[in-house]
């Protein structure tokens, strides 16, 4: 399963330049392609598009956001384990563990590079204790606080 | 891309020809051999032809994650290889954790094959588009840690940091007891297969890929996982470091033995890691001292002290978890010397250069750490080399003459450290031990081979087997031999796997110590179960540490059935893990090795007995433990050998 492209696509390469695995083929002002082989169904293709043409796996068409409003994944320090699961799920290498505190010396995730970070949410799909969440932005004091 | 766990390709690499071809795999393969260690050993068994030099081109090398991996299962991140051993010459494998499990099917592979040597220095770089083998001269000659810096660095591909296992200056000089090493300074090093990757001109792997790993139901995986993390997190505040000697010493002193509950080692594990056995074991007997002469006394709490596990957790920097480990018993640790960090050194290398040497210098062992790690040596068979050489000296076998001017007494960390600088660099007297005990006997000569302690051409890790008639039995009827992390009675009692599967020994709550020393059969039995348990562990990529929580606090069978849809009963999982044994102990008849010469050194053995100390009068009865141990596979009960029907039924496959 994949995400698709529609006719409704004008060609303006912005799933293409976000895509993380590479997937998108197109040239300029014509339609995109999605190579269903290399797909990771991160949805972010269908997140930025402009034109709102990208269906996802079951069919649906999906909405685009402004990348601003994107959620995206706060941590509940008070569940995490520090096991570096959610670090390896991040396909843009935007999770990356912190600095130990004097306390405690485990490193725990954080959202390092929140610029990158595409709203996949697999950080907090692959999350066996459910310590990530995708939250709006500015609401991620209260994944924090557990 | 299948939701069952694995991901149902595997690549295989030939460095001569430098073909890279993916190859799919059948649903029954994995229904029968699993994943990680089982697939390795189906694929190796019937590809690598009989007769194979090790360092030649029909060897194979296979890393291989566990069908676990990246399923949303607890303490399944480690990674295998496996390949015939230039060491034994038989079944070679080693176990590492780290990061670099998960990004081998990330690239959608449960495990990369590589045959063939390649003309030239090479790496294999593996994206989510690309496979290829890329030139590797400007590495050829960096150690570990520089090489997977430079590798990082050049290498980077969407904005993520690829990941890598190399092999240093030991692995490309093919020292016999080299490993591979990942996330600069955790090793795969047992069985010298550093050495094969060297003779490949394989530098090293470097992975980067972003392929969803998917399980049949994840949140039953979660479910469970959540189950085990809760006896994970709790952790009561403990002794200080010193204080695990006298528990050790308790231990010791008394008669009996209440059956072993593996929380208390979780406790340790997560406060201090591996290292809080440092002083512990020891006054148990559970170390071998002064290369296996010595006794819990030569080793007492004076001496032991310089290394007592405080010391190594308070210049710990930062925990080190490995993917998917919710206890973390790593770490990165400061020091003084010429590398300002290092990984937490582990029990095995500080007592095998420690107490294995009469070793007190604790810095010293610090920076051979760092230095073995670099050169991609095996910190327990370079221990057990010095230790050797030690009593050589000590015999008069060798004087200085032999030694480049090296004083080897017990203890001399000056000597101790310089020698192992040597052996990185197969310097003078450091190239006659920089390919292990057997190697050095063989060197030496002059009747040195009395003092060599092996199991199969491997030297055995720092868990004395007079001490665990259990330890005795695995280093000298695994598959791969000398192995600590396969088996042991301790183990056993810890797994608690009659909890969960049916018809195998139960421990009682208490039992006399004498009784593990008596009754083969039932010690056999156990070893079985503890092997039949192990494979399964390696073929999931799991820990063993995690194992010690015990078999339901630790849900490896429920996990397997919710990662793969399967469902298998604990008694059924355990009836492939013993047809997977069979095929590695195939794998080792089909090359010549003779099982029954793998049994360990007599001194190991209690043979004669130590006249003081913990394992004082204790001799292991190890030929009738053999016996029956290989009758629990159905093997030939003199020779350990599968039958004709077993090996032909094998070889042709599924």
């Amino acid at each position: 399963m994949a995400y698709l492209i529609t006719e409704n696509c004008n060609g303006c390469t912005s799933c293409a330049g976000l895509c993380p695995v590479e997937a998108i083929q197109g040239e300029k002002k014509e339609r995109h392609v999605i190579d269903a082989d290399f797909c990771i169904e991160c949805g972010a293709c269908a997140r930025i598009c402009p034109q709102s043409a990208v269906q996802d796996p079951s069919g649906r068409i999906v909405q685009s956001e402004k990348k601003k409003y994107w959620k995206k994944p706060a941590f509940d320090y008070s569940t995490c384990m520090a096991c570096g699961i959610c670090v390896n799920a991040c396909p843009v290498g935007c999770i990356m563990f912190g600095q130990p505190s004097l306390k405690d010396k485990n490193a725990y995730p954080e959202l390092a590079d929140p610029g990158t970070c595409i709203s996949c949410g697999f950080c907090a799909d692959e999350c066996p204790v459910e310590a990530v969440m995708l939250m709006p932005p500015g609401e991620e004091q209260i994944a924090k606080a557990g | 891309m299948k939701n069952k766990g694995y991901m149902g390709k595997i690549l295989m690499v030939d460095l001569t020809s430098g073909e890279i071809q993916e190859e799919a795999l059948p649903d029954p393969v994995y229904e029968k051999y699993l994943g990680g260690m089982g697939l390795g050993a189906h694929i190796l068994y019937t590809r690598i032809p009989e007769g194979a030099d090790p360092l030649g081109p029909d060897n194979m090398l296979a890393f291989l994650p566990g069908l676990l991996t990246g399923t949303g299962s607890l303490f399944t991140g480690r990674w295998m290889v496996a390949g015939k051993s230039p060491l034994t010459g038989g079944w070679g494998d080693a176990n590492c954790g780290g990061t670099f499990a998960p990004e081998i099917k990330r690239c959608g592979y449960d495990g990369i094959f590589v045959k063939g040597i390649s003309e030239k220095p090479v790496y294999l770089y593996i994206n989510d588009h690309t496979r290829e083998l890329r030139d590797a001269s400007d590495v050829w000659g960096m150690d570990t840690v520089e090489t997977e810096e430079y590798l990082e660095k050049h290498a980077k591909a969407n904005g993520k940091k690829p990941k890598v296992v190399c092999i240093g200056p030991a692995g490309e000089k093919l020292s016999l007891i080299s490993g591979i090493s990942t996330d600069k300074g955790r090793m795969a090093a047992r069985s010298g297969l550093g050495a094969v990757m060297g003779a490949k001109k394989l530098k090293a792997i470097v992975l980067s890929g972003q392929k969803r790993i998917n399980a049949h139901d994840r949140e039953e995986m979660k479910r469970l996982s959540r189950m085990c993390n809760k006896w994970v997190q709790f952790q009561p505040p403990f002794v200080n470091g010193p204080m695990t000697a006298f528990v050790g010493a308790l231990l010791r002193i008394m008669p009996t033995v209440l059956t072993q509950d593996g929380m208390l080692y979780k406790i340790l594990l997560k406060k201090w890691g591996t290292v809080s056995m440092n002083q512990m074991s020891p006054e148990m007997g559970d170390s071998p001292i002064k290369n296996w002469k010595g006794t819990s006394s030569d080793w007492g709490f004076k001496k032991s002290y310089s290394s007592n596990p405080d010391v190594f957790k308070n210049c710990e920097i930062v925990k080190f978890h490995c993917y998917s480990c919710p206890l973390g018993c790593g770490g990165i640790c400061t020091m003084d010397k010429k590398y300002s960090h290092t990984h937490k050194p582990e029990y095995e290398t500080v007592l095998a250069l420690g107490g294995f040497c009469m070793n007190e210098d604790v810095d010293g062992i610090f920076y051979m750490n760092e230095l073995l790690n670099r050169a991609g040596m095996d910190t327990i068979s370079a221990g057990h080399a010095v230790a050797f050489a030690l009593e050589c000296y000590e015999e008069g076998i060798i004087t200085k003459e032999d030694t480049d001017g090296l004083e080897l007494t017990w203890g001399n960390s000056e000597a101790i450290v310089t020698l192992i600088e040597r052996m990185v660099k197969r310097e003078g007297f450091g190239h006659v031990l920089a390919d292990g005990v057997k190697q050095a006997a063989l060197r030496i000569g002059k009747g040195a081979e009395a003092f060599a302690v092996l199991a199969g051409g491997q030297e055995p890790a720092m868990h004395d087997s007079r001490n665990d008639p259990g330890f005795a039995l695995h280093y000298s009827v695994e598959p791969t031999p000398g192995r600590h992390t396969l088996g042991s009675h301790l183990y056993y009692e810890m797994f608690k796997l009659w909890t969960v599967v049916k018809g195998v020994p139960k421990i009682p709550p208490m039992y006399l110590k004498g009784s593990k020393y008596k009754n083969p059969e039932k010690q056999a039995a156990i070893g079985a179960a503890n092997s039949r348990f192990m494979t399964l562990v390696n073929c999931t990529g799991a820990c063993l540490f995690a194992s010690f929580l015990g078999a339901k606090r630790f849900p490896l069978f429920g996990w397997i059935n919710a990662a793969t849809g399967w469902k298998l009963t604990p008694n059924e999982y355990m009836n492939l893990a013993g047809e997977i044994h069979t095929v590695k102990q195939a794998f080792n008849v089909k090359h010549g090795i003779e099982p029954k010469n793998c049994k360990i050194s007599e001194r190991a053995l209690g043979r004669p007995a130590q006249t003081e100390g913990a394992n004082k009068g204790r001799s292991i009865d190890i030929e009738m433990m053999m016996t029956h141990y290989w009758e629990q596979f159905g093997w030939d009960s003199q020779t350990g050998k599968p039958s004709q029907e077993t090996i032909k039924r094998l070889s042709d496959g599924v």
